[in-house]
C-alpha cells in the first residue's frame, strides 16, 4: 500500500448493504485498488439446527434461510428429502411448486431492479417496482396463505391446492404485471443516467465468470448459457418451454437486462403451468423415518444455483444437512468486478450480484489473518468440526 | 439616523423579509419539495403533522435540535463546531441580497452579483472543510467530492448568471430586477439556454439528485455530513433549506423578473413565492427522474456541454445588443 491509497470500510453497517457484511476497499482517489471480503456476520448455525429437527420441521427452518428465496430453498429441501425417500410427488404438486417458484422469481427480480435503482440514486424506480412487487406478494398470499415464508411444500407434495378462483386471480394479476414489466423493460434502458452508470461497470469476462464459479443471472450476463431449470430439470420444468436469457455485455447493464428478460420468461412459464395444470392429488403420504442415503439436489433460485446436500441415517432426523446458497458462489467474483473501477460504482456492482448475506453465512469462514494455526492443517479443522458436532 | 430608520432596518433584517420569514419560507419549501418528490414517486409524502403535513419540516427541525449532539473525540473541534453556524450565516448573508418583497433587496450594492457567486463557491469550500475537520473516511471523500464538483458547475453557472447582467448593464441583482420591471419583460426570453444551465448549476449547489455526489447515501453514507448529529445536523438541514430558497430566489430574480408580475395588484411577495415554488417544483421533478451521476461524468459533462453552451448564450446576447 502506498501513501496515496486509503482504505474505506464498507460494512458491516453501511447504507449500501441491506445485510451485514464487511468489505475493505483500498482506494486511490476515486479508483478502487484492492478489495477484501469478510463473510460470517450473520452465521446462525442453521445446518446444525437441521440435525436436531425432524424432516418435517426442517421444511419450516429451511425457508427461513432467506426471506426472498424461501420457496427456492424449501423446494430444494423437499426435492432432497424426496430423493432420500425415493418417492416422486404427484404431477399436480410439481406444477404448483413451479408456479410458486416462478412467482417468487418475479418478486425477487422486481425487488432487485428497485434496489439497483436505489443504489445509483434513482429512488423513483425503487418506489415503483416495490409497489408492483406488492401485487406478486398478494398473489402469493392468495395461493399459499403467506406473503414471504410461504410454507407451500410438504415432503411428498404441496400443502395447499390451487382453486379455480385463485388461478383466475393469478392470471388477472399476471396480465397487470406483464404490462408493468414491459414498461420497465422500455423505461430503464431508455433512461440515460442509468445506462451511464451501468454500461462498462463491474466487468466480469466470460472465462473469469466460469473460473470463479459465478452462478445465476451474474453468470448468464457474462454470456454463459447455464440454467439448472434447463440443464437438470426438476418439478415441472422438464416440459415447460422457456428460453435461457443471456447477454454478452458482462457488465451491470447486462445483469439488469438479463433479469428483466427473465421476468418475461417467468411470466411465460407461469402461463404455461396454469394452462397445463394437471388434475389429481397434490400430496402422497410418506414414512416418517428416512432410510440411510445421501442426496444432492439443485434448484435454480432467483439468484442462481442453490445446492443442498442431505444425508439420512434411518431416523426421522437428518444426519447432516448442508446448504450452499447462490450468493456464496457469487462472492468470489465480486473483487474481480470491483478492482479498477470507481468508488461510486461500488454499491451498484455489489448489488448487481443480488447478494443475500444471511443465505451465505451458514458456513464458518476461517479467518486466515487471526487463526493462522488452521492454515494447511485439515486435521485440526476436522477435530474442530467434530467438537462442534459433539463427537 | 433616526430611530425609525434603525427600527425599520432591524425589522427587515430580523422579521420581514429577514431571518424569521426566511426560515418559515425555507421550511415551507422543504415541504413543497418533499411533497413533489413523493407524488412523483407515487407516495404521499408528509401529510400528518399540521394541515396537509405543512408542519412536518418544523417538527423534524425541532426534533433534531433536541437530540443528543455527539462530537467524536477525533474531530477538529473548531471547524466541526463552526461549520454549521458559518454555513447558516453565509446563506443568510446571501439571502439578504436577493430581492424578496420588492424590487430592492435588504442589502444591495453595485457588484453584489459577483459577491453572490463568490458566496456560492464558499458553500463548497465550507463543505470541504467540514468533511476534512470530521476526520471520518466518508466525510473526507464527501468533502473532496464537494470541492471537485465545484470545478464542474462553477464556471458555467457563473457565466449563465452574468447573462441577465449584460442585458441590464448592471452587476447588482436588485438593479437587474428593477430593469426587468421597467422594461416590462423577463430576461429568460433572451436567456433560455442560460436559464437551463442555471437550473442545473443550482441543483449542483444544493447537492440533490442527480448531483448529490458529495452526499451519495449508498456510497459514502452522508458524505461530508456523516459525523454531524443533533443540533449541528439540524442547523445544517436548515441551512440546506435556506440554500434552496436562496438559489431559487436568485434564479427568479435574474431570469423571471423577481418579485414583480403582470398584475400590479398582487403584492411582490406573492409573485416571489409563486415563481420560486415553480423552481422548487422543477428541482423536485428532476430529482425524481434521474439517477446520480458519477463525479467524473459530472465534471467532464459539464465542461463538454455546459461551458460551451453558456458561452454561446453570452455570444447570442452580445449579438442581440449590437443589433
Amino acid at each position: 500500500m502506498s501513501d496515496s491509497t486509503f482504505t474505506i470500510p464498507i460494512g458491516p453497517q453501511h447504507p449500501a448493504l441491506k445485510e451485514p457484511e464487511h468489505i475493505t476497499v483500498t482506494i486511490d482517489g476515486e479508483y478502487v485498488v484492492d478489495v477484501k471480503v469478510r463473510l460470517g456476520y450473520v452465521h446462525r448455525g442453521g445446518e446444525k439446527a437441521f440435525e436436531a429437527r425432524t424432516y418435517t420441521q426442517g421444511l419450516y427452518l429451511v425457508e427461513r434461510i432467506c426471506g426472498i428465496c424461501a420457496m427456492a430453498h424449501q423446494l430444494c429441501y423437499a426435492n432432497n428429502v424426496e430423493g432420500l425417500l425415493g418417492i416422486t410427488p404427484p404431477r399436480r404438486a410439481d406444477f404448483i411448486r413451479t408456479i410458486i417458484a416462478e412467482l417468487e422469481r418475479v418478486h425477487s427480480h422486481l425487488l432487485w431492479v428497485g434496489i439497483a435503482g436505489h443504489e445509483i440514486g434513482w429512488d423513483t424506480l425503487f418506489m415503483y417496482t416495490w409497489r408492483d412487487r406488492e401485487l406478486v406478494l398478494d398473489l402469493m398470499e392468495l395461493a399459499t396463505g403467506n406473503r414471504v415464508t410461504h410454507a407451500t411444500n410438504a415432503i411428498g407434495g404441496v400443502r395447499r391446492d390451487l382453486t379455480p378462483d385463485m388461478i383466475n386471480q393469478i392470471l388477472k394479476g399476471m396480465r397487470h404485471l406483464e404490462e408493468r414489466v414491459k414498461y420497465y423493460a422500455k423505461a430503464v434502458p431508455a433512461e440515460r443516467t442509468v445506462m451511464k452508470r451501468a454500461v462498462g461497470v463491474g466487468i466480469l469476462k466470460p472465462q473469469e465468470a466460469v473460473d470463479l464459479c459465478a452462478v445465476g443471472p451474474t453468470l448468464r450476463a457474462s454470456g454463459i448459457k447455464r440454467d439448472i431449470r434447463k440443464d437438470d430439470p426438476y418439478s415441472a420444468y422438464d416440459e415447460t418451454p422457456f428460453d435461457i436469457i443471456t447477454n454478452d455485455g458482462c457488465d451491470v447493464a447486462a445483469r439488469v437486462l438479463v433479469r428483466v428478460g427473465e421476468l418475461f420468461e417467468s411470466l411465460k412459464i407461469l402461463d404455461y403451468c396454469i394452462e397445463h395444470l394437471p388434475s389429481g392429488p397434490i400430496r402422497v403420504r410418506v414414512p416418517i423415518n428416512v432410510p440411510p442415503a445421501e442426496n444432492v439436489s439443485i434448484v435454480e433460485a432467483p439468484r442462481g444455483e442453490d445446492i443442498h446436500y442431505g444425508k439420512s441415517n434411518g431416523t426421522d432426523k437428518p444426519e447432516r444437512y448442508k446448504v450452499r446458497a447462490p450468493t456464496l458462489a457469487n462472492w468470489a467474483s465480486v473483487p474481480t468486478m470491483l478492482k479498477g473501477g470507481y468508488v461510486a460504482d461500488l454499491p451498484i456492482t455489489l448489488a448487481a450480484i443480488d447478494p443475500c448475506m444471511s443465505c451465505t453465512d451458514r458456513i464458518a469462514i476461517i479467518d486466515i489473518g487471526k487463526r493462522k494455526k488452521w492454515v494447511g492443517s485439515t486435521d485440526q479443522l476436522r477435530r474442530h468440526i467434530k467438537k462442534c458436532h459433539g463427537k | 439616523m433616526s430611530w425609525q430608520v434603525v427600527a425599520y432596518d432591524l425589522f427587515s433584517v430580523l422579521i420581514y423579509p429577514g431571518i424569521i420569514f426566511l426560515v418559515a419560507l425555507a421550511l415551507f419549501y422543504q415541504w413543497v419539495d418533499r411533497r413533489v418528490y413523493a407524488r412523483a414517486q407515487n407516495r404521499y409524502g408528509p401529510h400528518h403533522t399540521g394541515p396537509r403535513g405543512l408542519l412536518q419540516p418544523l417538527a423534524d427541525l425541532i426534533k433534531l435540535l433536541a437530540k443528543e449532539d455527539i462530537e467524536p473525540s477525533a474531530v477538529d473541534k473548531m471547524i466541526f463546531r463552526a461549520a454549521p453556524i458559518l454555513l447558516l450565516t453565509l446563506v443568510f448573508t446571501a439571502l439578504f441580497m436577493v430581492p424578496i418583497s420588492g424590487t430592492s433587496a435588504i442589502v444591495s450594492f453595485e457588484g453584489d452579483l459577483i459577491f453572490l457567486i463568490f458566496i456560492m463557491t464558499l458553500f463548497a469550500i465550507l463543505a470541504f472543510l467540514a468533511g476534512w475537520g470530521s476526520t471520518n473516511r466518508f466525510s473526507l471523500v464527501g468533502g473532496m467530492r464537494a470541492a471537485l464538483q465545484t470545478l464542474g458547475y462553477e464556471v458555467p453557472l457563473a457565466v449563465s448568471l452574468i447573462g441577465p447582467a449584460i442585458l441590464a448593464g448592471t452587476l447588482s441583482v436588485s438593479n437587474i430586477v428593477a430593469w426587468q420591471a421597467a422594461e416590462g419583460f423577463w430576461s429568460i426570453l433572451l436567456n433560455p439556454l442560460g436559464f437551463g444551465i442555471a437550473i442545473i448549476g443550482i441543483i449542483a449547489i444544493i447537492e440533490v439528485v442527480p448531483f448529490d455526489i458529495p452526499e451519495a447515501e449508498t456510497e459514502i453514507v452522508a458524505g461530508w455530513q456523516t459525523e454531524f448529529s443533533g443540533r449541528k445536523l439540524g442547523l445544517l438541514r436548515l441551512a440546506h433549506d435556506l440554500e434552496l430558497v436562496f438559489v431559487s430566489g436568485l434564479v427568479v430574480a435574474l431570469f423571471l423578473g423577481g418579485p414583480t408580475g403582470p398584475i400590479p395588484l398582487i403584492p411582490g411577495i406573492i409573485w416571489f413565492i409563486i415563481k420560486t415554488v415553480i423552481i422548487v417544483f422543477i428541482i423536485g421533478f428532476i430529482r425524481a427522474q434521474f439517477a446520480r451521476f458519477r463525479i467524473d461524468q459530472m465534471v467532464s459533462g459539464s465542461w463538454k456541454y455546459l461551458v460551451p453552451l453558456s458561452i454561446l448564450q453570452i455570444i447570442i446576447l452580445q449579438l442581440y445588443l449590437m443589433i
